[in-house]
This record gives structure tokens, sequence and C-alpha cells, in this order.
């Protein structure tokens, strides 16, 4: 079995989510100095030049590999996945969908391709596809999210495709990096434990807020509409959720939770912010930096991996 | 393949009553189908006729007969 990190050239074999709004240039090239692979979160970006500067600002900040994450459901992902390709990007992992339609021309420009996949069965057709991994994202996980666990998905996964399969979704330290690998995970993907890094550029109430909340603190908003997210509970979740039960329309929860995400990132408004977190929330008690992170997700890998070779 | 025969595939992957399963049905809309559902669709009607269908195409489809009509078309 290829590792994560041989097979993206990096230190430690772990992804930086692309967290809308929050996975900048300028984080993404901290996080791939820190030795993972940085990802420039595409999904909250509203044009096409503001894509394009963040990987000229990312570029400009790193020389090690970095990637894009592309969100599917975003109106200009046509656009944003050809701009992967002018700017020859190494690494590109999709999420919020099936990329099917962009593989073949990630593939011809030599971009690797690691869709987030929340269920086995897409994870079969995509590597019939020619992906060349993918991430086994967990409703554990912050943002936007699936139904089936970490614990039961990746496993699944791992039975279902011979390609190399990247955990997600309830990883924040080297406990649950060793339960991942032991489930046949070449290596892993977080996000939520990263927010509470010196490196973030979210705001200082943002990540008061993920501090300070317990691991049941966070609630799925959308699961009616079809857009689970899972968020941190405050007064618009509660309020969403009502609306939710009382049968408002799509439309309506839309507009609901227009620009909350930005609130929370940007403003730092913790009660009609949409502070997007995983459920490792309440197992973060100080602000680091992003390497030393890194260093204590990966700290048995070199033990883990003699374990779980061949295996 | 016929309409018969596109219904069967369609019942055992979405499972859903077999009479709700006309030509008209929209797979989303009438047999509530989600996106993990349409790629399990994808993939039985692959292996079933051994044709390739894209996700492009198969992403504009609406209903049961735009469906049979992609498959027969395809190569």
């Amino acid at each position: 079995m290829k590792y994560l990190d041989e097979l993206l050239g990096i230190k430690y074999p772990v992804i930086q989510g692309g967290m809308a709004n929050i996975a900048t240039g300028e984080f993404a090239a901290a996080c791939s100095n820190a030795g993972g692979l940085g990802l420039i979160g595409a999904g909250g970006i509203r044009d096409t030049d503001s894509l394009i500067a963040e990987i000229r600002k990312c570029k400009s900040l790193t020389d090690k590999p970095f990637g894009v994450n592309i969100m599917l459901m975003h109106p200009l992902a046509d656009d944003f996945a050809q701009i992967v390709i002018d700017e020859k990007i190494p690494v590109v992992t999709t999420g919020a969908g099936n990329p099917g339609k962009y593989v073949d021309s990630f593939k011809a420009a030599g971009i690797k391709v690691i869709p987030v996949v929340a269920a086995p069965i897409l994870a079969k057709h995509l590597e019939n596809l020619g992906v060349d991994a993918v991430i086994a994202e967990g409703t554990e996980s912050g943002g936007h999210v699936g139904e089936m666990t970490t614990m039961t998905l990746v496993p699944q996964v791992v039975d279902t495709v011979n390609i190399p399969v990247i955990a997600a979704g309830g990883i924040a330290d080297h406990r649950q990096f060793d339960a991942a690998m032991t489930l046949g995970a070449c290596g892993v993907q977080v996000g939520t434990c990263l927010l509470a890094s010196n490196e973030c550029p979210i705001h200082e109430n943002y990540k008061a807020a993920v501090i300070k909340s317990k691991g049941s603190d966070t609630v799925v908003t959308g699961r009616i509409a079809g857009t689970p997210v899972r968020v941190l509970k405050n007064s618009m979740t509660r309020e969403y959720i009502k609306k939710e039960k009382e049968g408002a329309d799509k439309m309506d929860l839309e507009k609901f939770t227009l620009g909350s995400l930005r609130r929370a990132v940007f403003e730092g408004d913790t009660k009609t912010g949409s502070l997007m977190a995983g459920q490792t929330c309440g197992q973060l008690k100080e602000i680091r930096p992003v390497a030393d992170i890194f260093e204590d997700i990966c700290q048995n890998y070199e033990k883990v991996k003699a374990i779980t070779i061949g295996a | 393949m016929n309409f018969e025969e596109l219904k069967e595939v369609i019942v055992d992957t979405l499972g859903c009553d077999e009479d709700k399963v006309t030509e008209d049905a929209n797979l989303m809309e009438d047999l509530e189908a989600d996106s993990l559902d349409i790629v399990e669709l994808h993939m039985a009607l692959e292996d079933k006729t051994g044709k390739k269908i894209s996700d492009e195409e198969l992403a504009n489809l609406k209903t049961v007969k735009d469906v049979l009509e992609c498959i027969n078309k395809a190569a």
C-alpha cells in the first residue's frame, strides 16, 4: 500500500481540509510549509480572479505541493476546474457531490484527483473513472456532511476500492490517526483541529467558541433541505432548526443562512454566524502552531505503519 | 434494453415501488432518488449493458424515458 506522504511527496500523511472562506492561499501555504498538504478552499470564493489571486499568493509563500478544493455545488465549479488546470495545481480535491465529469480533464493535465466521498458506492464509481485516491469523510466532520460515520465508512470504502483511501471526520490527534490507519486508511484529512491553530485566519471569537465547545455542542442543519451542514449550536442554528421543523421551504432556509459563514469567519459573530466545526471540537483545548498539530497527529506513524503494512 | 428491463434495474437499485416506475416518472422527484442512488443506478446500467455512459450525460437525464433513450443510444 502506498501511504499518503509518499503519494503526494509531503512530510506528514495529512491533508488540510478545504474549508470554505477559511482555507485561504496563505493558510494553505502555512499547512504545506508545516509538512502536510495545504488546500485552498474554493467553496467560499466568489469569482475567478479571486481564486487565481489565492493560488498565486500560495505559490509565492511555499515551494511545497499544495492543492485546491472545488466545492461542486458552487455555481462557478466549471470555471474553477479550468483554473486549476491552467495554473498547474498538483492536487485537486472535490466535495459535495459527484466530480465524474471533470476527472478526464484533470487526469489529462497530470493533476492528482482526490474526491471526498461519503458513501462506498461513489468511491467505486470514481475509481472506475480513474481518480488517484478518495477521501472517505464521516459525519463527525464539520461543514457539509454525509450519513455514515468514519468508523463504518472507512473500512467499507477500503473493502470496495483498490486505490488509496484517506480518512476524514473525527480526527484531531494521534489516537484517532492511529485508529484511522488501523481501519485501512493511507493517511488522514483534518479540518476542525486546524481551526484552533495560530495560522488559521478565522476571527478570534470563532477560535474561542471552538476551544470552549464540548463534543456534544455541534448540530446538523439542513438535513431536510438536502444540504446537511455540521455547525456549533447558537441562536442561528436554533432558529434554523425551528424553521425546518415548521416546514419552511428550501429558498427560505437558504436566505436564512446566506452570508452566515462569512459573518462567523470574518466578523466573529458567534450568535448569528455559521460556526462550522466537527465533533472533535470538544477535545481542542488550546491554540497551537499547525506544525505542532501535525506532529502530534502523526507521532505514532512509524509504529502504526509497521503494524498495518500488508494488512 | 427495453422498458421492462430498465424498470427491473431501477426497482432493484432505488428500492422504489414497481408501479411508480412509468416512462414519464422523474427520477429525483417521483422516484425520490438522491445523488447516491443515481450513481448506483449508473453503475448497475453499465454492468448490465456493458455500455459506457458519461457522468455528464447522465446528469442531464430527468425521466425514466430519458434514461432508456440514453442507454440505447450509447455505444
